[in-house]
Parts: C-alpha cells; structure tokens; sequence
C-alpha cells in the first residue's frame, strides 16, 4: 500500500516534534496520543539511535495519513508533560452585572473560539484537548494575513469552564494578545479581560492561587482532613541537659510564621518583582537624595526556586524579624507577585 | 590573788601554797566523788523511770495511729471506688458528645470553634448517599470574614457572601449549603449515567464543572438499534437537582414512526421529573414494550390479518396472542 505522500513542512514539524520528546517518555505520550496503534508501534526498533526511531515514526503517521491536526495533539501532550518549561500568566474575566446563568456547553465555546480567530486571522490554527476536572487546552499557531502560521512558536490557553481565569503561556507575538483575549471573553460568555500582575512556570500553583485551594487544612471534629503539626525542625525537648537561649522568642517566631504561612505546602513562585516610585526616606537629616522632590524608581526582585518556601524560612532561621513584611506575606493572598509601590 | 594574800600573811602558810593547792586538790577529788555516787543512782533512776514512761506513751499512740489508719483505710476505700466509676461516667459522657458533635454532618451545616472563629462544614448528600464536604473558616471579626476554603472556584461564593455574610450570616450558611448540595446532587447523577449505563450512551457525556448542562445521545437498548435520542438537559435553577429545560430528539433526519415519537416524549417527560440515573433505569425497563409493539407489527404484516391484540402478564415475562381473525 503507497501512502499519500505526507507535505514536506508538516513531515518537518512531525520530525521535530517527536525528536523533542525525551526516551524515558517516548512510549507514555505515543500513548496518551493513541494516534499510532500499539501494532504499529511494536513494528518500530526502540533500540536504534534515536534519529531513526523518529524517522520510522514519522513514516507511520504517514501511512496513517496524519493531518495538522494530529501533529497539534502531539505538541499539545508534549507541553501538559512539560508544563514548567513555559512561563504563564493569569488573565481574569468578569461577567456585566445581571448576567444569566452561565450554561457553559463545550462544543460551543470551541467553535465560537476558533470562529472568532479565523475571522480576524485568515491564517491560524487551533486546536483544543480536553482535560481534566472540565477544563481545556487551546493550541493557537499565528499567521498572518499573507503568511501561514508558525507553527513552532505556538500559543496555549487553559481554561477551566465557569471560571474566570485563563492561563496562557507568554507568547512573543505580544501583537495577538489583544485578539485572544477577545476570543476567550466571547466565547466564554464574559464581560471583560483583564491581565493578573501574576506568572510563574508552575501551572498548577497558579491554579492553586487564584483557585484558592492552596489551604486544605481545616478544623474538624471528624479529625479527617489533614492538620499537620507544623514544627519548623525546631524540636525543643531534645534533651533536658541543654537550656535553648531565647526560647521564648523562637517559639514566638515559630507560632507567628505559622500563623501566617500556615502547615499546608506554598504554591510554587519563582520570583516577586517590586516596582518603587517612593520619595527616598532617610533617618539623617540632610543628604543629597533627602531634599529630592521626585520620586525615586527602583526595582527590587527576590528569585528563589521556591520563594514562598524560603520566605517562609526566614524567620526562623534568624535572618528576618517575625512578623515579615505584608508585601511579602500577601503574595498568594491577593494572587499578585508583581507590586507597583507607590507614595499614597 | 590569793597566792598574794597567803604569801603576805607569811609564816605558817610558808609552804602556804602548795598546801593550799594539795587542799583544793582534795577538795575537788571529795566533791566529785559526792556529786557522782548519789546523783549517779538518783539520776539515773529518775532517767529510766522517764524514757518508760515515755516509750509506753508512744507505744500506745503507735497503736492508736495504726488502728485509726485501718479504719481510715477500710473507709476510704468504697469512697475510691465511687471516684472511679464518677471518672468513667464522664469519661463516657465525653465520648457522648464528642459523637454527636461528629454527627452534626448529617445534619448538612455543622462547625467547629477554631481560635479565630469557626471552621463550617458543609456536608451534602443525595437519595440518602452521603457525599462530598466542603468547608469555609470563618474569621469572627467585625466585619466578618473568610479565612480559606475548600469551596470549588465555579460555585458563586463572592456573590453569596457579597449579599448575605455580614447581614445574615445564618442565611449566607443555608444558601451557600443549598448550592453546594445540588451541584453534588447533579454530580452525582451524572458520574452514575457515565458509569452505570455505559452501555446505553453513544458517545462521550458533554459535561461542565457546575455540571448544569448535559448532552449525551442514547439508545433505548445496548444492542443496535435504529433510532437513538439525543438529550440536552439544562439546569438554569442552580440550587436544584432537575433540569429546568429538556430537550430529547432524534439523531437522524427521517421523521419519528409514531410510536417513536411517543417514546421521545415520554423521556422528555421522565427527564423532567426523575433523577438522570432513575430515568435510565426506567428507559431500561420499557424496552421490552418496544419489542413487543415491533412484535404486534410484524405479525400484521406476516399473516395479513389483524390487528392483533397482546396481552402481558403481570411479569411482563409472557404475552397472550389474541386474533380476532378467524384463522387462529
């Protein structure tokens, strides 16, 4: 049997979206594709360099007439493996007041999306998989008027359904965000868009922020969901031998960052950026920047590959006073890691 | 001194001194000896005659002592055993409350005291199935407020608390509750269509997180069969557990033989009024009723004669053919 001959450009980006994915993952995610029948795959040399394994693959989907499609679900799966290596922001949608119920059907919200874009953008391709508790991932490769869509710098949205917010990974063609947001607004059924000061690698701790659902631990008299008795590593009476200078001021610490912090694992950040525009303040009088009219601006940025955690540790590891700033406590609070600081 | 006075009245005591120490020598010797012999037997009689008397007196109070002590004792002890079944029966008391305390979840709205306020937990259940909890720690401040929350992100509660929290925080309970209950109540029914009547679905169920809009197509048996429905059930009423808006129709375009069509209906009908599993269940049940009518048809045809007329019995297992032609 000939196999139509597949188009060179999509053959490429088969090539090179396979070739992307790790060996220790390569079955799991032909897998989860489900494109490629397990016969077919028993047919292909694992042992072989991997340049061949993906060129035996690549002629599979050909004989399995794959389209621009099927190649959009595989680079779809690659990214929900590897999530992290996209930076996402956070958008919020608002519904006018008086709105109706919000009876989302998701057959509609995917036609109305793609509808929209191929409306304004002759060229563009989009693709959608469904995901888990009924939400979607949006795949959207941009054109132009005159030239195909790139399908190498493509953008995602994921959208749980009656929600507010929408996660994108950070596309460098900021010039269609406008669009998308458009997009997404309408056919969601929403009122208005607005970009969260919120972005971070970790996918799942930006849900977990703007979900609220980073705090599960509650007082019950089941005694079923968790409350772990949080202790910082500080084990006091180890031995009675040994007298801790400042034990009061440490059990403080330790009762105030719990207050604050809580026993339950921090939403992972990896940075807080803080925009100033304060007049300088000095204690000594005099001094060239004192007598400054203008604002000064200056940005302070703390980066930690896990910066709620290590803020967390600061206090009991004597490096800060306890209580610590409310810039910095306030981060998962109010779902912002970028601050504009100004003088009220 | 006196050393002085005796060498000044000289001559007989010349060797004056040292008689005079020899004297006081003597004196001293006598003295002792006077004050040990009778002070000796005396005293020590007295001394013995005192520590008797002593040592009696306490024996006796020893005895005293330990008397009262074993009387004490075999008293106490029916006191003690009082104390320790008191210290159960509170102990069982306890126990008491703390299970019902734990039995407030059935109740759908009971808390518990934290050290800022109160931790609420919302239990739902449905047809008599416990199930999911949520729960809201509430901060007792003026004004209120929600600490956290294992509330879902699609469940109106900015706007519940928006209306309700400070004003009536009883109601803003009971409508939150009302919420939460029929979302897992339709949840419910939905995650039973999937599982339960696999068989019956064509298709995937098209859900949402409110699980407030449902489409699914179906057929009436698991095995083949001509004509499936499909159904679109609305649920614009968030706090029930029924749809508001039903919509069954059928997938191909030819148009319903009638007794199609009266089925389509009557599910519509069943969708409206009974939960989505129960529905199912009935759809199940009126299969045979299908056969039976393709039956009555196909036996007109065949013979050219009819109608016919059947009749079941009470298990529905049987039929009784009845011909009013003369043939049979």
């Amino acid at each position: 049997m000939s196999a139509k001959e597949m188009d060179e450009t999509l053959a490429e980006f088969f090539r090179r979206t396979i070739l992307k994915i790790p060996m220790t993952e390569m079955m799991t995610i032909l897998k989860t594709w489900n494109f490629l029948s397990e016969n077919q795959l028993q047919t292909v040399n694992f042992r072989q360099r991997k340049e061949s394994i993906v060129q035996d693959l690549v002629l599979l989907c050909e004989e399995n007439h794959a389209s621009l499609n099927d190649a959009a679900h595989l680079d779809i799966i690659y990214t929900q493996f590897h999530r992290h290596q996209k930076i996402w922001d956070v958008f919020q949608m608002s519904k006018a007041p008086g709105d109706d119920i919000d009876l989302f059907d998701m057959e509609q919200f995917k036609s109305s999306f793609k509808k929209i874009l191929q409306r304004a953008l002759k060229n563009v391709t989009v693709s959608f998989r469904d995901a888990e508790e009924n939400s979607v991932w949006i795949r959207i490769a941009w054109g132009t008027q005159y030239k195909k869509p790139n399908q190498y710098k493509p953008a995602y949205v994921v959208y749980y359904s009656q929600t507010p917010y929408a996660f994108t990974s950070s596309s460098r063609l900021k010039s269609n965000l406008p669009l998308l947001g458009q997009a997404l607004t309408v056919a969601s059924k929403h009122h208005q868009i607005v970009k969260m000061d919120l972005r971070s690698r970790y996918l799942d701790s930006l849900k977990a922020i703007v979900f609220k659902q980073y705090n599960q631990s509650f007082e019950t008299h089941n005694c079923t969901t968790s409350l772990q008795e949080g202790s910082l590593g500080l084990d006091i009476n180890m031995d009675s031998r040994i007298i801790h200078e400042n034990k009061v001021e440490k059990e403080r610490v330790q009762r105030v960052t719990q207050e604050i912090f809580g026993d339950y694992p921090q939403p992972r950040l990896e940075f807080a950026q803080y925009k100033l525009e304060t007049k300088f303040k000095s204690d000594l009088n005099g001094g060239i920047l004192a007598e400054r009219e203008e604002p000064l601006r200056c940005l302070v940025k703390f980066s930690s590959p896990h910066l709620l955690e290590a803020l967390k540790s600061l206090a009991p590891a004597g490096i800060a006073d306890a209580p610590l700033s409310p810039l910095l406590t306030c981060i998962p609070n109010k779902g912002k890691n970028y601050f504009k600081i100004r003088d009220k | 001194m006196e050393l002085a006075n005796t060498l000044r009245q000289d001559g007989e005591s010349r060797g004056g001194v040292l008689a005079h120490l020899e004297r006081l020598e003597t004196q001293v010797s006598k003295s002792r000896k006077k004050l040990e012999e009778p002070q000796n037997a005396q005293a020590l009689e007295a001394r013995i005659h005192e520590l008797k008397r002593l040592r009696d007196k306490l024996r006796a109070e020893v005895k005293q002592r330990q008397a009262r002590v074993k009387a004490s004792t075999a008293n106490v002890e029916p006191d003690q055993i009082l104390e320790i079944s008191e210290q159960e029966i509170l102990e069982r008391k306890q126990e008491n409350m703390k299970a019902i305390l734990q039995a407030y979840r059935f109740t759908g709205i009971s808390g518990k005291l934290t050290s800022r306020g109160v931790c609420v937990c919302i239990s739902t259940a449905f047809e008599g199935n416990l199930l999911d909890s949520y729960f809201v720690d509430l901060v007792m401040e003026k004004p209120l407020w929600i600490h956290h929350h294992s509330v879902p992100v699609f469940i109106p509660l900015e706007e519940i608390s928006a209306k309700y929290l400070q004003t009536n925080t009883r109601h803003f309970l009971f409508v939150l509750w009302e919420y939460l209950n029929a979302y897992s109540g339709r949840k419910y029914q939905a995650d039973r269509l999937q599982s339960d009547f696999a068989a019956f679905l064509v298709g995937p169920l098209q859900r949402n997180s409110l699980c407030n809009l449902l489409s699914f197509t179906y057929k009436v048996k698991p095995e083949g069969q001509s004509f499936p429905f499909c159904a679109r059930l609305l649920y614009k009423d968030l706090t029930t557990t029924l749809p508001t808006d039903v919509t069954v129709t059928s997938q191909g375009t030819e148009a319903l033989p009638s007794t199609w069509e009266e089925q389509r209906a009557a599910h519509e009908n069943l969708f409206f009024t009974k939960p989505l599993h129960q529905v199912k269940g009935n759809i199940a049940l009126s299969a045979p009723m299908t056969k039976v009518m393709g039956f009555q048809k196909n036996l007109s045809r065949l013979s050219g004669q009819g109608p016919f007329h059947l009749t079941r019995t009470t298990d529905k297992q049987v039929f009784r053919v009845k011909s009013t032609a003369s043939r049979f």
